[in-house]
């Protein structure tokens, strides 16, 4: 994965940190509820998790190049409403035709942190805004009904009659990611461009392409969960996805993925967000209030970046 | 501090402030008379009260960010702390969950928690080198959260008519509130010009280093300007339970974006070192009268998001762009 010169004791520690989190949760929530561990409940994990997955991952290349998409969540929900809309008239193109349009949007997000040379989580703050308004005024503030979901449903049914097709379809994307990172030089062009933009730039690294192209798939990416996500709700709306934000960044420092760059993997946004479900699903078994969720990934994310920083980067943290 | 240390280094950088200084009154005038020229109630003196009035929930949040921005910091907590302050204040004074009746005790209460929040965010920001942003997202769920358990599914409404009389009653033509909002501005600029934790707030944003390097204790004032933050979007949330009766969770939501936009179009720089309360007091003027006239010429109010982050993008490119090929690195 990550290249191994001189890993820090911390380091090594935050790698597994996500598998140790992971297997955690899973005992304790087996001994707070022995009926956690059956097929059904954990077929409702897998399928809640899927779409909080594709997001993270899309994510993901984004802050390993040292950037941030704070507009996933409202990308996912105008993509909801794009394809609530587009379905009746589109068919079995619907599917495809979002996803591209909402990959062409992060393409436009990630062009202008290019080349206007504005900080990412700016150019995404804004997106978040112009998004959502985009999702409202063309939904007219409500909830857009499917009634031919046809075409979407094959993502509801269950591969080999267990396993849930959106988390099949999550693992694939997530799968895909690696593969192509690891087979082209890409895991390197991002990773040089997280360590230190400024070096890879010298070294002839195509550091724009690179951070496009990381916007992009993050793009396409909330676009796939949008479609998660109406094949599960029979709907679009526009703020159907927007309370996924805080989870998929949580996930993504959960994983170990350090937002200075350069640091982390897919895989591990990958164990991210199933910690990240597992702690939604289990904190009503264990009987806390579902208010907690909230606190709970606001500190996850202060002491999960925390841990997982760079500190011999960052001289000035502003 | 005297006031020829303050002036000299304003002579020298007259000639190339001056255009940018001048640009947002200039637009806030265009856009007025555009706007009045478009529609007859816009320009109806009922209606400027009624931006001005609309406004001042907006300038005390903006108050607060306004500092956080001239270190070069972000603050995103503004809609949690908010929500945490409405909650804590409905619950304290007259209302119809509890017993309770502590009047501007309660207020002051709210506020200090919303100092809580914001000590906290400064303290994860200098302690654990938490970029701010990433800090005060975290700040922001936590505050909801907290807002989401005192709500426990009731809502509060408040009886108290002294907090409820703050968005009724009027004052020379204008309400309680506005008057509040005018005095924050006053005692942050007043906080921005004359105290040291307002220079150092500018001079943090201009150059930390060299200012680490002569001496100066940068982590306790970093922490003291998010303290004070804190302490106007309490206020804030106050207000916004004010004009609402009661106690909601959502009582912040998209004021943190909004405060953004109007510090930004005021000429507050997001990298730190220049602007103030006085740019983003224009620049809070320069929103409202965008998003009222656009509602009065006839576009849909949902497009209002839409239209700040348009702006906000505008605004950091505009600035961005004269120094685009000193900062290679953007991250």
């Amino acid at each position: 994965m990550s290249t191994a010169v001189a890993m820090k004791p911390v380091h090594r520690l935050t790698g597994f940190m996500p598998l140790i989190a992971l297997v955690a949760l899973v005992a304790a929530l087996t001994v707070a509820d022995p009926d956690f561990l059956t097929q059904r409940s954990l077929i409702a994990v897998a399928r809640t998790a899927a779409p909080l997955i594709v997001l993270a991952a899309g994510a993901t290349l984004v802050v390993l190049c040292g950037g941030i998409d704070l507009s996933i969540a409202a990308l996912a929900s105008l993509s909801t409403v794009f394809l609530a809309l587009w379905l009746p008239e589109l068919g079995g193109l619907a599917t495809p035709a979002v996803i591209l349009v909402a990959a062409a949007i992060g393409a436009a997000q990630g062009a202008a942190h290019v080349l206007l040379r504005i900080p990412s989580f700016i150019v995404t703050l804004g997106g978040m805004a112009i998004l959502s308004a985009v999702a409202l005024v063309i939904s007219g503030a409500g909830t857009v009904r499917v009634v031919d979901d046809s075409t979407i449903h094959w993502l509801d049914l269950y591969l080999a009659g267990y396993v849930p097709m959106s988390a099949a379809m999550a693992v694939l994307v997530v799968a895909l990611i690696a593969v192509v990172l690891t087979v082209t030089p890409l895991r390197s062009w991002i990773a040089a461009t997280g360590y230190s933009e400024s070096a890879a730039r010298l070294a002839g690294t195509p550091v724009d392409l690179v951070k496009i192209g990381a916007f992009c798939v993050s793009g396409g990416c909330a676009g796939l969960a949008a479609v998660m996500l109406v094949s599960r709700q029979f709907s679009g709306g526009p703020t159907m996805a927007d309370n996924l934000l805080l989870p998929a960044v949580a996930a993504i420092v959960v994983g170990g993925t350090a937002i200075t760059g350069g640091h982390g993997s897919v895989w591990r946004s990958f164990a991210g967000a199933l910690v990240v479900t597992l702690l939604r699903v289990g904190l009503p078994i264990v009987g806390v209030p579902s208010a907690y969720e909230q606190i709970l990934y606001g500190a996850i994310i202060v002491v999960a970046v925390a841990l997982t920083l760079d500190r011999a980067k960052v001289s000035t943290v502003k | 501090m005297t006031s020829e240390v303050v002036n000299a280094p304003r002579r020298q950088s007259r000639r190339g402030a001056s255009f940018r200084d001048a640009g947002p009154p200039v637009a806030l005038i265009v856009v007025f008379l555009v706007f009045a020229a478009l529609s007859p109630q816009f320009r109806s003196l009922d209606n400027v009260a009624n931006i001005v009035d609309a406004a001042a929930v907006l300038a005390v949040v903006t108050c607060g960010i306004t500092f956080v921005l001239m270190m070069g910091s972000i603050d995103l907590s503004a809609a949690g702390v908010m929500g945490a302050s409405a909650l804590t204040v409905s619950l304290l004074v007259a209302n119809n969950r509890n017993d309770n009746d502590f009047g501007l005790l309660g207020i002051a209460v709210a506020v200090l928690l919303g100092c809580a929040f914001g000590c906290l965010s400064g303290l994860a920001l200098v302690l654990l080198k938490v970029p701010s942003f990433m800090a005060t997202l975290g700040m922001s769920a936590v505050g909801l959260g907290v807002a989401t358990l005192m709500f426990a599914g009731v809502q509060p409404n408040i009886s108290d008519t002294m907090v409820k009389g703050l968005a009724i009653e009027r004052f020379l033509g204008l309400s309680y509130l506005t008057w509040i909002a005018a005095g924050c501005v006053l005692v942050g600029w007043l906080v921005q010009r004359y105290t040291r934790l307002g220079r150092y707030a500018f001079a943090i944003g201009g150059a930390e280093e060299v200012l680490a390097l002569s001496g100066v204790k940068v982590k306790p004032y970093k922490v003291a300007v998010f303290t004070l933050a804190g302490a106007f979007y309490g206020l804030a949330g106050v207000m916004v339970t004010s004009q609402l009766g009661a106690g909601l969770v959502q009582a912040g939501d998209g004021y943190d974006f909004s405060a953004i936009t109007a510090a930004v179009v005021g000429g507050t720089l997001l990298t730190g070192g220049r602007g103030g309360i006085g740019h983003s007091a224009v620049g809070v003027l320069l929103v409202m009268v965008l998003t009222n006239g656009l509602v009065q010429v006839g576009v849909s109010p949902y497009w209002q998001g839409g239209v700040e982050g348009l702006i906000v993008v505008a605004a950091v490119a505009a600035a961005v762009i004269p120094q685009r090929r000193r900062n290679q690195v953007v991250k």
